[in-house]
């Protein structure tokens, strides 16, 4: 070891601090000592998932009724379609019938009717 | 009062604060010191020894044994001496305060080529100057100085070494060491 190393060891013995420093430290604590905050890890580890579940439950459930709202009236809107496209293709039958039937009674009148003859003729001129 | 320094560790934390007191006046010469030597002046020493045991009375429930406590306030008062003194450069260029020394002397030293190192080291920059406080006032080995100051083990060593050449070739020039003395 080099007497520089000696003597810087002897240069930098510790001094003592002002007298009276020790009670100047214990007059400057605070009144009492803050206890030891620890947060158990189990709540930190699930303290922001619970939050983010809570901030994606909202949207998620008013997305959720809207979708099941369109659907319900996409329905709605399917059956009404449905029920008017029966009553038209029943009133096209109903009429098909009609004239089917007229259509015969005119066949069956034009057979019943006799044949005219020469002398019909001649009596109508 | 127990003296017991273990049993003393452990009724600070449970708030006894006679305990605490005795805490301070164990490691009070020691942060002082750090302080007095990094900053030059007792003022601002006492503030910055205030100030880590203030810290250390927050911290307790972290400090594990006093092994730990004696390490901490080594390294608390190290770094805070380091950014006090790079928030107000000009303290570093003071010298120490004439007729501040109140250690006694030894028979074999010589008061002046003492006095003058103090002033020397006063010159080094502050991470140089605090791995030559730890080294030489506070005993520590490398590895502690490393771990305390947040520095490469080599680092380390590379301040040591330089700050000892810059002191030597001081000592020389003012002549208050021959070069002869030199290993």
């Amino acid at each position: 070891m080099s007497d520089v190393e000696n003597e810087l060891r002897r240069a930098l013995r510790p001094v003592d601090p002002p007298a009276g420093f020790a009670e100047r430290v214990m007059r400057a604590l605070p009144p009492q000592r803050p206890p030891a905050t620890v947060t158990p890890l189990d709540i930190v580890r699930t303290a922001p998932r619970v939050t983010a579940w809570r901030r994606l439950m909202t949207p998620a459930a008013l997305a959720a009724s809207l979708v099941v709202a369109v659907m319900l009236g996409q329905q709605v809107a399917f059956e009404r379609e449905q029920r008017a496209g029966l009553a038209a293709s029943r009133e096209l039958m109903q009429a098909l019938r009609v004239t089917s039937q007229k259509l015969d009674d005119a066949y069956r009148a034009v057979q019943s009717t006799p044949p005219r003859t020469q002398e019909d003729e001649e009596n109508r001129s | 009062m127990s003296v017991d320094p273990p049993s003393l560790l452990l009724r600070a934390r449970d708030g006894d604060a006679s305990a605490f007191e005795a805490l301070v006046r164990m490691h009070q010469s020691s942060v002082f010191s750090i302080g007095y030597r990094m900053l030059s002046r007792r003022d601002a020493a006492e503030d910055l020894a205030q100030d880590v045991f203030l810290q250390l009375y927050r911290r307790l429930d972290s400090i594990e044994s006093l092994e730990h406590l004696g390490f901490w306030l080594r390294r608390v008062a190290a770094n805070l001496a380091i950014d006090w003194l790079r928030r107000a450069t000009h303290v570093a260029t003071q010298p120490l305060e004439a007729g501040a020394e109140v250690a006694a002397q030894q028979p074999d030293e010589d008061p002046l080529l003492n006095r003058e190192l103090r002033r020397m080291l006063g010159e080094l920059a502050p991470a140089a100057r605090a791995v030559m406080v730890l080294r030489y006032q506070e005993d520590c080995d490398v590895a502690e100085i490393a771990t305390s100051l947040d520095m490469p083990v080599n680092t380390v060593k590379s301040h040591i070494k330089r700050s000892l050449t810059a002191l030597r070739g001081k000592a020389i020039g003012a002549r208050l060491i021959t070069a002869e003395e030199m290993p």
